[in-house]
């Protein structure tokens, strides 16, 4: 017995001393990032969210089975510190139990009970590494490239834990030695089956057993340190300094892009490791490979080279190799190039920025953020880009689209209408309510038109006052900002702010949800604020106060929610009640919907890049429309709307299935209003 | 080696032109660009002096000081620039034009002129070659592809079967075809510099030019007339109601082409 102590503390200080300098290195890695504004402050929010997300396991349980898998073995992993405490108790003296509540039933009960648990989620996340084995599905597993040894290894470990520490138990229960009653059902369950044992052989397993129990705990410590089960200790840091409400909507960081406050020594975006901000580097630690993200992700589902679970693991990796401190390039030794180098170039250019990943990021990964910074160190450091978009850039800058159809034109959808639309001159009038923000897909694309065409006639027929600024508006910047040229964007969001200032806006509604986005929640940050609606809300709105009146077809309709409108705005249900309220409308759901919706692909700039790996993300997502058999596929956005109709075209179904804004399908329901238009 | 690459700053050609009543000059008030045919010599000019070394001058003429098209120029990378701006150049011919040119090539040395085909809003196609008479220099026209091998240069010379591959020695002026190259977009770092980079701005005193020889006194055109082009009729639709290629052959014997 003499022999014990030495064994398992020396096991427990060599453990305690290796994890605890590798997590001190690992802290100087973070802390030595790059500044990250706003990452401190609402304290509270950060509390609530730190207690849903870490203790109630929120985002992991959206998934039923692996999410409740989780929770037990989290949950048991908190409980069952109490018997490492007991276990270490029992090196000094075998009769040791907690203080106060160390021979509560209901202790011993739910110590007993979490063992189990854990045991039974082993068996279910055992369960579906199986199903899901990258070697046999390869990319349609969420595990492929993620390191699957170690994920054995490691439920190998808690295993053991979990066993060592049941046997144990078994044993004290036979030696006397156990502190609780047989509320503690599974160790008293199994010591009646050690009994016939004898007494000698029991003292040996306890004795044994708590050695083992512990030994695997400190080895398992060092296990944590060294691989992806560091989750453990930074997934939580990482949500408390998580975006909140999430990483979605605007982006996160708008650098100063003035170019009297600038010098030809500025750095932009993110080149090589040293420019990832200490909030970048955290999320690249807490990154524990279940690839929920890559689940999501439509880049990765078409057969594209991105995969944001591995764009985090070999940034990560890139990040430990790096011991350099940011900002120290002494000696002219600098990082390798992220982009190239690191992560293959196309894989940051696959990026639709849908935002399906950080949606689904159980530890609130910033992965769209991180690859926007990718890309504006290749456009505004390297001009590196694909060459397609140049054309894009080139015309927004110059012409103001990206079409590059010019100001002259923005007024063109407006012929025909049957009513005049008036045109800021001055200020906009009193007695107008809303600016429309037409958008430049909503005056220059020819589907987009008649979108933007029956949005304005619902308007007129429902009494809305509405104005355009006409050849005065301009892009929001949206296509360059996605892209990675924050410079072009904030010229033409300074721009716009002037005019939009000018004309003394107060309320905005569009149909674009990019625009929306763009205005309502990025132009804040460069000094607007206005209150901004997309037109499924404003649509929705004039149907509950009755002054416009939906009218009738009968159809089964399909909606696709835009990931910009969902996802990123969390409009979710008044695109639906708009489609609902029409009567004769059947709305069939498609299985990935709402929150899980899938992009149609024109999202983050790729409008305007060839999609030229794998299959084509609008088809693949125009099958699943019409895999539900509606007859009209409904949508909020002149982009989703392209690219279905395309896809739809190409798949031969256009001729019995119709791509319609919610806005075009009201009007064709024969929609009435109240208003001065009526009649 | 000291390459020029002539640059028009121009009116966005996508608005429509707005000409004065009286002279039928061009309204320059609106935002001027760098013409999109002369980003291609410049990027072939920046590609040249990359792999030849030396250092690209980008040469303007622009009434009014102007300079914003030189700066996205200078943004993309070369070194200086030149803007020929004077109040007796109001009125400017091509020839004139290629006169100022040849001044300025002069002046800065340049042993290669580079230069769009022609220009988006003019469309004469006529100053390049002016500027290479004047100069004494040969003209190659229309190249795809320019390179500078032993001190000569080699141009493959865009044609409507293909293209002919020319040989000279410097010093010589060169039209590039647009869209032949794919053109850099500036980086920061460029526009950052761009501001600081040198911009000679001269008068016709500077060159040694008279104002009777340029500008409109010394015109040998004169612009006496504008009328918008005609719009283009609406066609005929026929909807093939199964008769549809009678209609057509009726069309196209009416043409005469058949």
């Amino acid at each position: 017995m003499l022999s014990r102590f030495p064994v398992v503390g020396g096991v427990a200080i060599v453990a305690l001393a290796l994890s605890g300098r590798r997590l001190w290195q690992l802290g100087q890695l973070v802390t030595s990032g790059a500044p990250a504004p706003g990452r401190k402050g609402r304290w509270g929010a950060r509390l609530t969210r730190e207690v849903r997300e870490v203790v109630g396991q929120q985002r992991l349980l959206r998934w039923r089975l692996p999410g409740l898998a989780h929770a037990f073995t989290f949950w048991g992993f908190l409980l069952l510190g109490l018997t490492v405490i007991e276990a270490c108790g029992d090196l000094f003296s075998a009769s040791f139990a907690l203080p106060w509540i160390g021979h509560a039933a209901i202790v011993g009960f739910l110590e007993d009970l979490f063992a189990c648990a854990v045991l039974v989620s082993l068996v279910v996340f055992a369960a579906i590494r199986l199903r899901q084995n990258p070697r046999v599905l390869e990319r349609r597993s969420r595990f492929f490239g993620s390191h699957n040894g170690v994920a054995w290894l490691v439920l190998g470990m808690i295993a053991a834990v979990i066993v060592t520490l049941l046997l144990y138990r078994a044993a004290q229960t036979n030696t006397g030695h156990f502190p609780y009653g047989w509320w503690a059902f599974a160790s008293h369950g199994l010591g009646r089956a050690l009994a016939g044992l004898g007494a000698g052989t029991n003292r040996t397993l306890e004795t044994v057993f708590v050695d083992l129990n512990l030994i695997v705990i400190f080895a398992f410590l060092v296990l944590v340190v060294y691989s992806k089960h560091l989750h453990i200790f930074f997934a939580p840091i990482n949500i408390a300094f998580a975006r909140t409400p999430r990483a979605l909507g605007a982006l996160d960081k708008t650098p100063v892009m003035d170019l009297e406050e600038l010098t030809e020594e500025s750095r932009f975006g993110a080149g090589r490791i040293e420019d990832l901000t200490w909030k970048q580097r955290l999320d690249l630690l807490a990154c524990t490979e279940c690839g929920r993200c890559q689940s999501q992700c439509p880049a990765w589902a078409t057969e594209k080279p991105l995969s944001p679970k591995l764009l985090v693991m070999a940034l990560r990796d890139e990040l430990l190799a790096s011991t350099r401190p940011a900002g120290d390039h002494a000696g002219g030794s600098e990082g390798r190039a992220l982009v190239g180098a690191v992560v293959e170039a196309a894989a940051v250019w696959s990026c639709t920025t849908c935002g399906a990943c950080v949606e689904q990021c159980p530890v609130d990964i910033e992965h769209v953020d991180a690859i926007v910074d990718l890309r504006r160190h290749e456009v505004l450091m390297a001009s590196r880009f694909p060459p397609e978009a140049g054309t894009m850039l080139r015309s927004l800058e110059n012409r103001g689209d990206p079409w590059g159809m010019g100001s002259q034109h923005r007024l063109d959808w407006t012929s025909g209408l049957g009513f005049e639309v008036p045109v800021v001159e001055g200020r906009i009038p009193d007695e107008v309510e809303y600016l429309l923000w037409v958008g430049c897909a909503g005056a220059f694309d020819d589907r987009a038109r008649a979108t933007t065409q029956s949005l304005a006639r619902l308007l007129h027929l429902a009494g809305v006052s509405f104005a355009v600024l006409g050849p005065r508006e301009s892009c929001t910047g949206d296509p360059a900002r996605r892209l990675g040229n924050e410079f072009l964007f904030q010229e033409q969001a300074k721009a716009n702010i002037a005019v939009l200032k000018e004309v003394g806006v107060r309320k905005l509604v569009t149909s674009c949800p990019h625009c929306a986005n763009t205005i309502g929640a990025e132009y804040p940050e460069l000094g607007l604020e206005v209150e901004v609606l997309h037109h499924s809300e404003l649509l929705a709105q004039l149907l509950a106060t009755g002054r416009l009146d939906a009218g009738r077809l009968p159809a089964s309709v399909t909606y696709h929610d835009p990931c910009y409108l969902g996802r990123h705005r969390r409009v979710f249900d008044a695109p639906r009640s708009v489609i609902d309220g029409v009567e004769g409308v059947e709305l069939v759901e498609m299985e990935r919907r709402r929150e899980q919706s899938f992009c149609c692909g024109a999202g983050g700039a790729r409008m305007w890049l060839e999609e030229s790996s794998g299959t084509r993300i609008n088809r693949a997502r125009a099958d699943e429309a019409l895999g539900t058999g509606a007859a009209v596929v409904a949508t909020a956005c002149p982009y989703c709307a392209v690219m279905l109709d395309d896809a739809v075209r190409e798949r031969g179904r256009s001729e019995e299935v119709e791509v319609l804004d919610l806005a075009r399908l009201l009007e064709r329901s024969g929609a009435s209003g109240r208003g001065v238009g009526a009649g | 080696m000291q390459i020029a690459v002539c640059v028009k700053q121009i009116p966005d050609p996508g608005d429509p032109p707005r000409f004065d009543a009286q002279t039928y000059r061009l309204d320059r008030s609106g935002a001027i660009i760098l013409d999109d045919s002369d980003a291609y010599s410049v990027e072939m000019a920046l590609r040249l002096a990359e792999v030849a070394g030396g250092e690209v001058t980008a040469v303007s003429v622009a009434p009014d000081g102007e300079l914003s098209g030189l700066r996205t120029a200078l943004a993309m990378g070369v070194q200086r620039a030149v803007l020929v701006s004077d109040p007796a150049l109001a009125g400017l011919d091509a020839l004139g034009t290629a006169k100022v040119l040849a001044a300025v090539a002069r002046r800065v040395g340049a042993e290669l002129v580079l230069a769009a085909t022609e220009s988006t809003d003019g469309y004469t196609g006529t100053v390049p070659v002016q500027l290479a008479e004047l100069l004494a220099w040969p003209a190659l026209s229309f190249a795809r592809h320019v390179e500078l091998e032993d001190g000569l240069l080699r141009v493959q010379r865009q044609t409507e079967a293909g293209y002919d591959e020319l040989r000279c020695p410097p010093p010589a002026v060169v039209t590039v075809t647009a869209g032949v190259v794919e053109v850099r977009y500036p980086t920061m770092k460029g526009i950052l510099s761009a501001r600081s980079k040198p911009v000679d701005q001269l008068s016709l005193a500077d060159l040694d030019l008279e104002a009777a020889e340029v500008g409109v006194l010394g015109a040998g055109q004169e612009v006496v007339g504008i009328e918008d082009a005609p719009v283009r009729a609406a066609g005929t639709m026929v909807t093939d109601d199964g008769t549809g290629h009678v209609a057509v052959l009726e069309a196209l014997r009416s043409w005469k082409v058949i």
